[in-house]
């Protein structure tokens, strides 16, 4: 340190064998640079860093590279992420040097070169020796807050870009075309041909409706000529009621829907939500009648501050968006958060409760803003008791339920009795039994309200506390540490200036204005994101719920925009967006492999292809039960078991949620985390669901209904066999070479089926449940379900059910292009 | 006629017999890495009616689409890594929810000092450890009361006790110890590490997490392939189940015998191919290709490997009848059987509260079936083969977290908790670097998460920096751009 550094330019010379001295003072003592180092900063620093740092590390950079400001003293030595850019007097473990020095193979700056001169390196190297004097003093948190406030393009306000002029006017059929196509067209690229119809028809029917085209409605399509052959199909999958059905289960995994509270004090609680439900046919029914989106923010948040005029007793069941979250063991400030979480990440597409112990590391989210959020919530709670939302009662049905209801009743006033005398008494082993007789009396009223057909629906909602309160800021999130009250009031990044606090009860109301407010232009972006993202498998912003700093530059920001504000304009009808949509170029553009476009883009952001999509379970589960002609189309109600045999036949949406034992199906299967928000699901390929597919017996008895089919045993011939199975499970006819494999395979079958059907694979293990126990319905919830995975004996397949099975199983069946 | 290609649907699967462990890895090697060379060489192979429907001509290098397909199809077949290693499989148990660290592997005197006051320099009150440590084994490291059986296995463990990491929150600090990334879908460290050495048993997912019900946070982000081949992919495994058909559900099929089976799925690989001709989805249809293989063979042997009943009482016994006792044998019974990785979820020590009375519990769950594991192990010989991990996601801080409760616990920290190793190649009785006087921070020989995953791929015979896989045009690796292996813990 001590002995001089080596070549230094010019004038400077003479100063070098002071500089090492200088430095070590510097930094000893904190001292202010002096003017010869200010000068030699101004001269020889400042402008290499402007000229060759800048454009990616200041306040000037679009986006900022590796979160590393070069623009202030404090970013260089906060640095980014991988580190201090800087050690203030040591060079040889200053990053910003060896990445100059382009000796690490893997930090090379500037990135794409040319190296920057030696004379200039060794200009860094001094400076930093020197304790790298620097007189830029703003803060790099002050520049991160106000560069992301002021320029991230998820808060700037919502303006509606005319779509950019085009060559391919012909392809380009609506504005959305326009908008992908100038991409494409920039990038030298062309949009693929259109799918063919029956491609197309079998898309849209398992976007929109979550099941496969009936022949029928295939040979239809194909024979309408008309030019808005396409729009009629369009309109007819909207107007279907499983509709809803498809889209509210998308819903649903934003809303972390559970029929549970998750974990328990066993001893004190049942974890059974029996009304859960009830909020699930809600989101249904919206999806239906195509609720504006605004209306369905605001009675979710707050069904119960509407005008009566507007209040009905359904819609109600909204607020279990607040309420079917997990209990947390009854923590409220849990409780709180998770429902904070699920609103801001639902409407907001932010991340908010980062921000509930610090502020957050990434977007302009102080913690006071959180707890304004708190306040809300804080003045919140569930009554004692659900209102009922149906006005008849009575039948003979409902005086069971009510009697069993009233016997429940009487032996909990009994056993609270009971526990009383106990208590004064002090009798420890009476009392814990009588606690647990009044747990397994909970249970039963909760089995009892969840599974009696007459038990009358509730809504799960939230109400006002009395007294409204602001909350305190909780200092690192802890209840014992309070610090400045703050005023219940929306997020100040997305307020645009305006943020009176909240005056009506809670908040809940306010707060929903808010979101959906014309100020507030994130909401409607977050929205369309996510429907684009059901239609093409990746949205334009590829973390659907973190809209912030952090993540990914939107692929297409002027078509997101422009949907955005033609959502508003639409009223924010969502069936008006699928129709914008899916009656565009881009929509329908055919899957196919273009091997040059696939090295230039290989995930496919620019669109110039349709993806290939894997159907989620429910649209996979419920597509097999359409197939076989098993599909029970009962709309709401309670929820079945779809996980044991008998197995229910009812969409899979209806089939419970259970949050502290998902079923492992629904697990293999990439289901949504019930216990957080889930824009976008994994996809991940794991043999469990090829096992699912080759052994369940729901999916072989759907093969086995295929062939008992009145219509496949009138086929006079192989080949007429072959084509009605295609044509029931792909919705297209087979290919020659395909009927002939399906000729042999059936052919080839071994001439009686073996029965050697390995006994020991059939017989039960011990230990296990008997195979005979029916699952009852009532057995639902964390204490039911035991009769998963029972083993019975069954009939051999004949080969025509065997190979109608492998139908089942080949890709084609699991797969959207 | 067993190694002939064409008999491939007769004798796989159905005549596995259980042998002994060693024999069983021996039979049952290359397989899949015969199948799996190309797609087209597979058809070849699997396929003779296609050859004859002409279909040969189909598959030019159009369909093949991008040059992978044909040249680099993945493999499980068992690779020797690069460099000599002792380590061959790797379990990790993931304590997720972050443990205190100074209640369990990093004592703090000065705790005791300050219990109650203020730490220099820090918010908050400083809390004094409720468990006692005591100097075990003949290197004499400390340990906590609350690992009284570990305690004893110390001259085995290796104790890092300044990890750090970058985010105090759950979600994303577990996906960042398995994947090493905040931010990106980034393939798990299992999944690299099957990328790297395949596995030993074709017949069983080389990959396999365990869980005692419910998901871990970040859910299959943990295990997941991501940019790497499918096949690379863990598989989740649900141990909470009462028997081995529930643990994996449709494990057998209980209408279609298995050689007919075969040949169904034969037909199935056929169907597919006709279908993909035109489809890019090389990677993911490849991966299902592989994942319908898998199945078919799990359908005999993972049964067996998931099957506790097969343990003696008393192996039962020593391992606990547990939930985390029953994970500890299953991990062991894979390991036996060649399962190349096994990560096994033994969380629940996000203590906020309550710390005294909790952690403990938590502690009791894992410390006799990990005893039990590593003595097991030993006695096996497969404890100098395989590298055991413990640990979290990141540590707590040495002050009270009140959290509305007056038994305290401990709030997040990012900036120090502990990491046990064992096993493979680790130096054991040895403690590694240091926190603060208060453990509020890794002061001392810092290992970040990428550190750790740069010494636990040196301990399986990698350069971090050296196993790199291309996708998108840019060669990516497990430690991005970082990494330093710490030498010192290796033995």
């Amino acid at each position: 340190m001590n002995k001089p550094p080596f070549i230094l330019p010019g004038v400077l010379r003479q100063l070098c064998p002071a500089l090492g001295f200088l430095a070590a003072i510097v930094r000893s003592l904190g001292a202010e640079p002096t003017p010869s180092q200010l000068q030699f900063f101004e001269n020889r620093i400042r402008p290499v860093l402007v000229q060759n740092c800048y454009k990616c590390h200041s306040d000037q950079s679009e986006k900022v590279k590796g979160g590393l400001w070069l623009d202030t003293r404090d970013g260089l030595l906060k640095g980014g992420d991988t580190g201090p850019a800087i050690v203030s007097g040591d060079p040889e473990h200053s990053l910003l040097i060896r990445a100059v020095r382009y000796t690490d193979p893997d930090l090379q700056m500037p990135p794409k070169g040319p190296q920057l001169p030696d004379s200039v390196v060794a200009d860094l190297v001094s400076w930093v020796k020197m304790g790298a004097p620097d007189p830029r003093t703003a803060t790099v948190a002050q520049k991160a807050r106000t560069e992301s406030s002021k320029s991230h393009w998820a808060w700037q306000p919502l303006r509606k870009p005319s779509p950019p002029a085009v060559q391919d006017s012909g392809w380009a059929r609506t504005p959305v075309d326009k908008f992908v196509l100038a991409k494409l067209e920039e990038k030298g690229l062309k949009p693929n041909p259109p799918a063919d119809k029956r491609t197309l028809i079998r898309r849209a029917t398992f976007d929109l409706i979550g099941l496969p085209p009936t022949p029928a409605e295939v040979e239809a399509f194909l024979k309408d000529e008309s030019p808005d052959a396409f729009e009629k199909v369009v309109d007819r999958l909207l107007a279907s009621p499983h509709y809803g059905e498809r889209w509210g289960r998308h819903w649903l995994d934003v809303a972390r829907y559970s029929d549970t509270k998750g974990q328990v004090r066993r001893q004190r609680e049942d974890p059974t939500y029996p009304f859960a439900w009830t909020y699930r046919d809600y989101v249904i029914r919206s999806f239906n009648e195509d609720k504006p989106y605004n209306l369905f923010i605001i009675e979710q948040l707050a069904a119960d501050k509407l005008p009566a005029s507007t209040r009905n007793p359904t819609n109600l069941c909204a607020l279990g968006f607040l309420t079917v979250g997990d209990r947390f063991m009854e923590m409220q400030n849990d409780i709180i958060n998770d429902r904070i979480d699920v609103v801001t990440k639902g409407f907001l597409g932010l991340t908010v409760t980062c921000a509930r112990c610090h502020d957050h590391k990434f977007d302009p989210i102080p913690t006071k803003d959180y707890y304004s959020l708190f306040g809300v919530f804080s003045s919140c709670a569930e009554p004692k008791f659900e209102p009922v939302i149906v006005k008849n009662l009575g039948g003979p049905d409902y005086s069971d339920y009510y009697k069993k209801r009233m016997d429940l009743e009487q032996e909990k006033d009994t056993l609270e009795a009971k526990l009383r005398e106990l208590r004064r008494k002090g009798d420890r082993e009476a009392l814990r039994n009588t606690l647990r007789d009044l747990r397994q009396n909970q249970t039963r009223v909760s089995q009892l309200e969840l599974t009696h057909p007459a038990a009358p629906p509730r809504a799960m909602v939230l109400e006002d506390l009395r007294r409204p309160h602001d909350s305190p800021v909780l200092i690192r999130g802890d209840a014992g540490n309070k610090g400045p009250v703050v005023p219940r009031q929306f997020l100040e990044v997305l307020s645009g200036g305006y943020r009176p606090p909240f005056t009506n009860g809670s908040g809940r109301l306010d707060l929903a204005w808010a979101i959906v407010s014309k100020q507030n232009p994130i909401t409607p972006r977050v929205l369309v994101n996510r429907v684009w993202q059901h239609h093409f498998g990746e949205g334009f912003v590829s973390t659907p719920d973190d809209f912030g700093m952090r993540a990914e530059q939107p692929s297409h920001p002027e078509l997101l925009d422009y949907l955005a504000a033609r959502f508003e304009e639409d009223g924010w009808s969502i069936k008006k967006l699928h129709r914008l949509i899916m009656l565009s170029s881009v929509y329908q553009e055919s899957s196919a492999n273009n091997p040059r476009y696939a090295q230039i883009d290989p995930e496919n952001r620019l669109l110039w292809r349709a993806n290939i999509r894997r159907l989620e379970f429910e649209a996979l589960r419920d597509s097999l039960l359409a197939i076989g002609g098993d599909l029970d189309p009962t709309m709401y109600g309670r929820p079945v078991d779809i996980e044991s045999e008998p197995f229910s036949t009812r969409r899979t949406i209806y089939g419970l949620v259970d949050r502290s034992d998902i079923a492992d199906v629904l697990v293999n299967f990439d289901f949504a985390n019930p216990d957080l928000p889930t824009g976008k699901r994994h996809d991940t390929t794991v043999p469990q669901q090829a096992l699912f597919l080759m052994n369940s017996p729901l999916v072989i008895e759907q093969a086995k209904r295929l062939v008992a089919l009145p219509e496949f045993q009138a086929c006079p011939d192989e080949e007429s066999r072959i084509d009605f199975l295609y044509q029931r499970i792909y919705q297209r006819p087979p290919r020659p070479e395909e009927i002939k494999l399906g000729s042999e395979f059936v052919a080839s079958a071994p001439e009686s089926p073996t029965t050697s059907n390995n006994d020991a694979a059939v017989r039960p293990i011990s230990n296990e449940i008997s195979a005979d126990r029916p699952m009852r319905f009532a057995q639902l919830g964390p204490q039911g379900r035991k009769g998963r995975g029972v083993m019975r004996k069954r009939a051999p397949l004949k080969s025509w059910e065997e190979y109608a099975h492998a139908l089942l199983q080949a890709n084609e069946a699991s797969f959207v292009n | 006629m067993r190694n002939h290609p064409l008999a491939w649907g007769v004798w796989c699967g159905i005549d596995t017999v259980m042998g002994s462990d060693n024999k069983y890895i021996r039979d049952h090697s290359p397989r899949l890495e015969d199948l799996f060379v190309t797609r087209r060489q597979f058809l070849q192979r699997t396929g003779m009616g296609l050859g004859m429907l002409g279909l040969a001509t189909l598959l030019g290098e159009e369909f093949l689409g991008s040059k992978v397909a044909a040249e680099e199809i993945a493999t499980l077949a068992p690779k020797a890594p690069p460099l000599p290693a002792k380590a061959k499989h790797v379990v990790h148990i993931f304590a997720q929810g972050a443990p205190s660290h100074v209640d369990t592997w990093d004592p703090k005197p000065a705790l005791a000092q300050y219990d109650g006051k203020p730490i220099p320099g820090m918010d908050g009150l400083a809390m004094a450890s409720p468990f006692k440590f005591e100097k075990k084994g003949k290197s004499g490291i400390e340990v906590s009361e609350v690992f009284p059986k570990l305690g004893e296995l110390v001259d085995d463990l290796t104790v890092i006790r300044s990890m750090y990491t970058d985010i105090p929150a759950h979600e994303v600090a577990t996906v960042f110890m398995n994947t090493g990334s905040t931010r990106f879908s980034r393939p798990s460290l299992g999944s690299w590490v099957l990328y790297g050495l395949g596995t030993e048993n074709q017949n069983m997912p080389g990959f396999i997490s365990l869980r005692p019900g419910g998901t871990p946070p970040g859910g299959s982000s943990n295990w997941q392939a991501s940019f790497l081949p499918g096949l690379y992919q863990g598989v989740s495994i649900n141990t909470k189940a009462p028997g081995v058909n529930q643990i994996i559900g449709n494990i057998r099929n209980q209408y279609t015998p298995l050689d007919e089976q075969r040949r169904q799925l034969d037909l199935v690989h056929q169907l597919n191919e006709l279908h993909s001709q035109n489809l890019q989805k090389d990677a993911q249809l490849e991966a299902r290709l592989q994942a319908f293989e898998m199945a078919f063979k799990m359908q005999t042997e993972a049964t067996d490997a998931f099957d506790l009943r097969k343990e003696p009482d008393a192996m039962r016994d020593m391992y606990g009848r547990t939930p985390q006792g029953n994970q500890m044998l299953i991990a062991r019974r894979l390991i036996e059987r060649g399962v190349r990785f096994v990560q096994v979820w033994a969380g629940g020590w996000d203590h906020h509260q309550d710390i005294e009375e909790r952690l403990p519990e938590r502690a009791k769950e894992i410390d006799q079936p990990l005893a039990a594991f590593i003595n097991d192990l030993k006695q096996r010989n497969l404890f100098d083969s395989t590298l055991v991990i413990w640990g979290g996601e990141f540590g707590r801080k040495p002050v009270k977290d009140r959290n509305g409760n007056d038994n305290p616990g401990r709030d997040h920290n990012a900036k120090a908790f502990t990491t046990v190793l064992a096993g493979g190649g680790v130096r054991g009785g040895s403690v590694y670097g240091a926190t603060d006087e208060f453990g509020a921070a890794a002061v001392e020989n810092k290992v970040h998460i990428h550190d750790l995953h740069a010494t636990i791929l040196a301990l399986l015979g990698f350069d971090h920096t050296k196993l790199t896989y291309r996708y998108n045009g840019r060669d990516f690796r497990l430690t991005d751009v970082a990494g330093q292996v710490v030498t010192p813990v290796l033995a």
